[in-house]
């Protein structure tokens, strides 16, 4: 109990209390602004937590990481701009409601159930902490594989248009992930000889053009649509409470499928994003509405993702493992302020490991607070002219891509993702689905390919292992369901056409 | 990627109507005059990106000049590692090298090596360790050796990606013992923490990875370590043998950061940059941090880092035909 | 700019047999029992087979049209009647690519101030702004973003002709 209350103790000091506002607003922030990702947020902080007490610089890394993916969700809501490859899951439902005059609703929904996750993914922390790593630990590459492969799976299930061309589309972004040297064999393939396609198409600038750019095309040949009706909303937050008490199943399952997903290394809140939605719609009673602005899909991706990035945290504190890139750098400044990652932090350390928890928590709650005024802010941008906007935006996918290597080639990228985006979307190919299979495009290949190499090219291992017959039962099971219901459905229709 | 702008033309100008007039010590002392940049081949938030930021803000107070660290990624390293050899040889554009290209030309990757730079002074290496699980059944390296011998092909190891550093000391230690290279096939992995991850799974027998890579893992008491691959123990961890103490190989390679200017530096800068590198680098930050994060210090002069290199760059060409990594052009 | 499904599908099976046959050339890899040539050959194939199902139109009785969404509480999107089209609006489509190739190919030496302003005034231009709207736009935001980024982000953004005092 001293424990928790020396933890409280050093969460309350003014400076640390300081760094959490302030890395708050920062990370909200940074977080809208399209092309610039919560990683490069939180590896900016970097140096400035060099002048930060141990407990204040992990503070400002978890506050501003946590926000910055809440607010990633800000420009795909309102101008179907996705901050990150999480959110481009589920950005064309949120942008259909704001379409329809609810953005406050849309982007209310992506604040209150990213805020509850959060709340989840820190319980879980808190809770069973030593149990999710050894779970965590218990994952080879076999397990990984077929888990990569459930996650490609989503990309058909998701899309509105027709499963061919959502193959297709994700097909097209396994092909890009091929390019460069960053495969198992470490062989350059599809350079040409550029230098520059030596480590691969990135996935911001890929995922910039494809949505940013296209958009600011499409809104080129199309003329300005109607102002949205000036409705006023109440509160941002009565509805959610409503919707809270709506949708409970699939804010617990986001959350739970959250927690698993996030605390596996190596699969993070993209993929707990695009696996919620994708269950959300397959379990839902109503699947026709999804990507019509329906909430069902926008409360469990919200809950899940967010609920991935607490308990990503997990393998991170107990074993230095990083789950994702900007836990890869908070090892960093854990290592940096002698809060080594170990067991030794929760016993040695017991109570700085508690005034890590508070932080969690107490970040997860100021973002409603904080999250309703840039909400508030934001949506003005709704009621300037086309024309003020647009440009800005071009701008910002410019200089924001570049800044995520410091290398003009990324423009390059942004300009010609903008034109595959604008022509997929022409003719009815999700973009979303491109997306997909560029984030996870190594990860299928490289854990096949190593799984093999430690098998001596046997592939029973795939099916032995006990976690990975399941995932493999699993993944096996909802390949060939859909097939079968469509062959059933299609036998009375043939029938008349043959005879 | 010549940035030749107006207060570039400026600045050069100011410092050729310097020169002119001034000694070779007064063009130093001039120097800097606006901020520096300091080029990282890789990533925020990795190993090289931490030690890039801690050296340019030690340098920032050693020169009263802001010293941008930019992280030029792109192209596995090669992007970056261009940029700093294309700056301008004027002081304004350093770079942090790495162990990398002493390896990339031998792939046919890039034209760059050693000698496209102006070496400044080397600030780190760390070695590679033999990590194995904590319940392994081989108590010692000895033990470990044999059974590779005994039954080569069977164990598995990983660390980096094929034809990472990590890949090559294994390479480079089988070679040493007398084995080919797939005595221990490689499991290709995207960086040490997977490869660790993977160790305590189950899924591979070694991890030749840095020994402060695997720290948190070996606190945890699910890897040991048998023995480092450096001339001598590491003060960190003690108990960890190195090769020669295991089993009698004298064999030792590092992953090594280093301070590099582009070709042709005036003599004048790089001895104020080198001069002033020795401050930071035995400096109690620099030393803090480094141990801190588990990372070695090593120095070496300008001289002396340029012939670091030529040797890495020749053993790695040894070790790279032998795993046929590198390119028979 | 639709696409008839045959071009369609038969460009992407072209692009899949070509990457097919790229992926094959790949050497492979001692060590490994799956080379750096599988996957890309797969791939290719799978993109052939999906582009002769395009070419074929299965599939296609899936796709739904693009609907205007109307307002959930009944009323009715008011774009109902088929809009003017804009004035040289395919060619118009082009103008953000092309000005983000600007972007990389001049900010180097004219510097980002004068390079972001060109290219936030031709898009406001293009999008129907007036030149007053233009030019003020062009005036304001690029220091704004230079600001954000240079300033706070620490993004090198090159000089130029204009540098900034900050």
């Amino acid at each position: 109990m001293s424990t928790f209350i020396e933890a409280w103790q050093m969460v309350l000091a003014p400076d640390v209390l300081l760094a959490i506002l302030l890395s708050a607003i920062y990370g909200l922030c940074v977080g809208s602004l399209p092309g610039l990702s919560a990683t490069m947020a939180t590896a900016v902080l970097v140096p400035v937590t060099f002048y930060l007490s141990p407990i204040a610089a992990i503070a400002t890394i978890i506050t501003a990481s946590a926000m910055a993916i809440f607010s990633g969700d800000i420009p795909g809501c309102l101008l179907r701009i996705p901050g990150t490859p999480a959110s481009a899951a589920y950005t064309d439902e949120a942008y259909a409601m704001t379409r329809k005059g609810q953005p406050e609703l849309a982007l209310g929904i992506c604040l209150w159930f990213s805020a509850l996750g959060g709340v989840f993914g820190t319980l879980s922390l808190i809770i069973m902490a030593p149990l999710l790593a050894e779970f965590a630990l218990s994952f080879s590459t076999y397990e990984y594989f077929w888990l990569a492969f459930l996650g490609l799976m989503c990309a058909t299930v998701v899309a509105r248009s027709s499963p061919i061309k959502a193959l297709a589309a994700m097909l097209l972004g396994l092909l890009i992930a091929c390019v460069g040297i960053e495969n198992p064999a470490g062989t350059p393939r599809f350079t040409f000889g550029f230098t520059d396609l030596l480590g691969g198409i990135e996935v911001i600038p890929a995922l910039v053009g494809c949505f940013a750019v296209a958009e600011v095309m499409r809104a080129m040949s199309v003329p300005e649509p109607p102002q949205l009706a000036r409705r006023k909303f109440g509160s941002i937050l009565a509805g959610q409470w409503k919707l809270t008490k709506e949708y409970p199943k699939q804010q617990t399952r986001g959350n739970i499928v959250g927690i698993i997903i996030g605390v596996l290394p190596g699969a993070g809140a993209d993929m707990a994003a695009w696996v919620s939605y994708a269950m959300a719609k397959r379990f839902s009673k109503t699947p026709e509405k999804f990507g019509t602005g329906h909430p069902e899909g926008l409360i469990e991706a919200g809950a899940s993702n967010n609920a991935s990035l607490a308990s990503g945290w997990v393998p991170s504190l107990l074993f230095g493992i990083p789950g994702d890139t900007i836990t890869a750098i908070a090892i960093g400044v854990l290592y940096m302020k002698g809060l080594n990652p170990g067991p030794t932090l929760f016993t040695e350390k017991a109570s700085s490991m508690y005034a890590l928890y508070i932080i969690f928590m107490l970040g997860n709650i100021i973002m409603i607070p904080l999250g309703i005024i840039m909400i508030r802010l934001a949506t003005h941008i709704l009621r300037a002219k086309r024309y003020a906007i647009m440009p800005v935006i071009v701008l910002l996918c410019a200089v924001g891509s570049f800044a995520t290597g410091n290398n003009l080639f990324l423009v390059v990228t942004v300009a010609a993702f903008g034109v595959i985006g604008y022509m997929m979307e022409k003719n009815g190919f999700p973009v979303a689905a491109l997306v997909l299979g560029i984030v996870m495009g190594n990860m299928v290949e490289t854990h096949f390919i190593t799984s093999l190499i430690k098998s001596d090219g046997s592939i029973l291992p795939f099916f032995q292992r006990p976690v990975s017959a399941i995932l493999a039962a699993i993944t096996i099971g909802l390949l060939v369901w859909p097939l079968a219901v469509w062959l059933w459905r299609k036998r009375p229709q043939q029938a008349p056409a043959a005879a | 990627m010549t940035e030749l702008t107006r207060r570039h033309l400026m600045a050069g100008a100011a410092g050729a109507g310097l020169a002119s007039q001034l000694s070779a010590p007064a063009i130093a002392q001039a120097f800097p005059a606006r901020p520096i940049q300091l080029i990282v081949p890789w990533g925020a938030g990795g190993g090289t990106d931490a030690t890039a930021r801690i050296v340019g803000m030690l340098l920032e107070k050693e020169f009263g000049q802001p010293v941008n660290v930019v992280n030029r990624t792109g192209g596995s390293g090669v992007v970056g590692h261009q940029a700093i050899s294309g700056g301008a040889p004027d002081g304004y554009t350093i770079g942090m090298i790495t162990v990398e290209i002493t390896m990339m030309h031998w792939q046919g990757l890039t034209q760059l090596n050693p000698d496209s730079y102006t070496p400044l002074a080397l600030m780190n290496e760390d070695p590679p360790g033999v990590q194995v699980i904590n319940t392994s059944p081989y108590a010692d390296l000895k033990a470990l050796a044999a059974a590779i011998k005994a039954n080569p092909g069977k164990l598995k190891a990983s660390g980096t990606g094929q034809g990472g550093i990590w890949h090559l000391a294994l390479v480079g230690w089988l070679g040493a013992m007398g084995l080919p290279a797939n005595a221990v096939p490689w499991v290709p992995s995207n960086g040490a923490a997977p490869a660790m991850q993977d160790l305590a799974a189950g899924g591979i027998d070694i991890v030749t990875c840095s020994v402060p890579e695997a720290k948190a893992m070996l606190d945890a008491g699910r890897a040991k370590s048998l023995a480092i691959m450096a001339g001598e123990r590491n003060p960190q961890f003690p108990n960890v043998p190195t090769l020669k103490e295991a089993m009698g190989i004298d064999y030792s390679v590092g992953a090594w950061r280093g301070i590099a200017a582009p070709k042709n530096l005036p003599a004048p800068i790089a001895e104020r940059y080198t001069a002033a590198l020795r401050k930071i680098n035995e400096s109690k930050e620099f030393r803090d941090f480094m141990s801190a994060r588990g990372f070695g210090v090593k120095w070496a002069d300008a001289g002396g880092f340029a012939k670091f290199m030529a040797d890495g760059n020749a053993a790695m060409g040894v070790a790279m035909k032998a795993a046929g990594l590198a390119k028979s052009a | 700019m639709n696409i008839p499904n045959p071009i369609m599908g038969g460009a992407i099976a072209v692009l899949g047999a070509a990457a097919a046959y790229g992926g094959s050339l790949l050497p492979p890899v001692p060590g490994q029992q799956v080379g750096p040539n599988v996957f890309p050959v797969l791939i290719g194939l799978g993109l052939v087979a999906c582009g002769i199902a395009i070419a074929c139109g299965i599939g296609s009785s899936f796709e739904q049209p693009e609907e205007v969404v109307a307002a959930e509480d009944g009323s009715h999107a008011p774009a109902e009647t088929a809009p003017p089209p804009v004035p040289y609006g395919a060619l118009k489509t082009a103008v953000p690519p092309i000005l983000l190739l600007f972007y990389a190919l001049t900010v180097d030496s004219l510097g980002f101030i004068p390079t972001a302003a060109i290219m936030v005034a031709v898009t406001c231009f293009a999008l129907g702004g007036t030149v007053r709207a233009a030019i003020g736009l062009a005036i304001f935001a690029p220091p704004a973003v230079h600001l954000i980024f240079a300033k706070l982000l620490r993004v090198p953004l090159p000089a130029g002709l204009l540098p900034m005092p900050w």
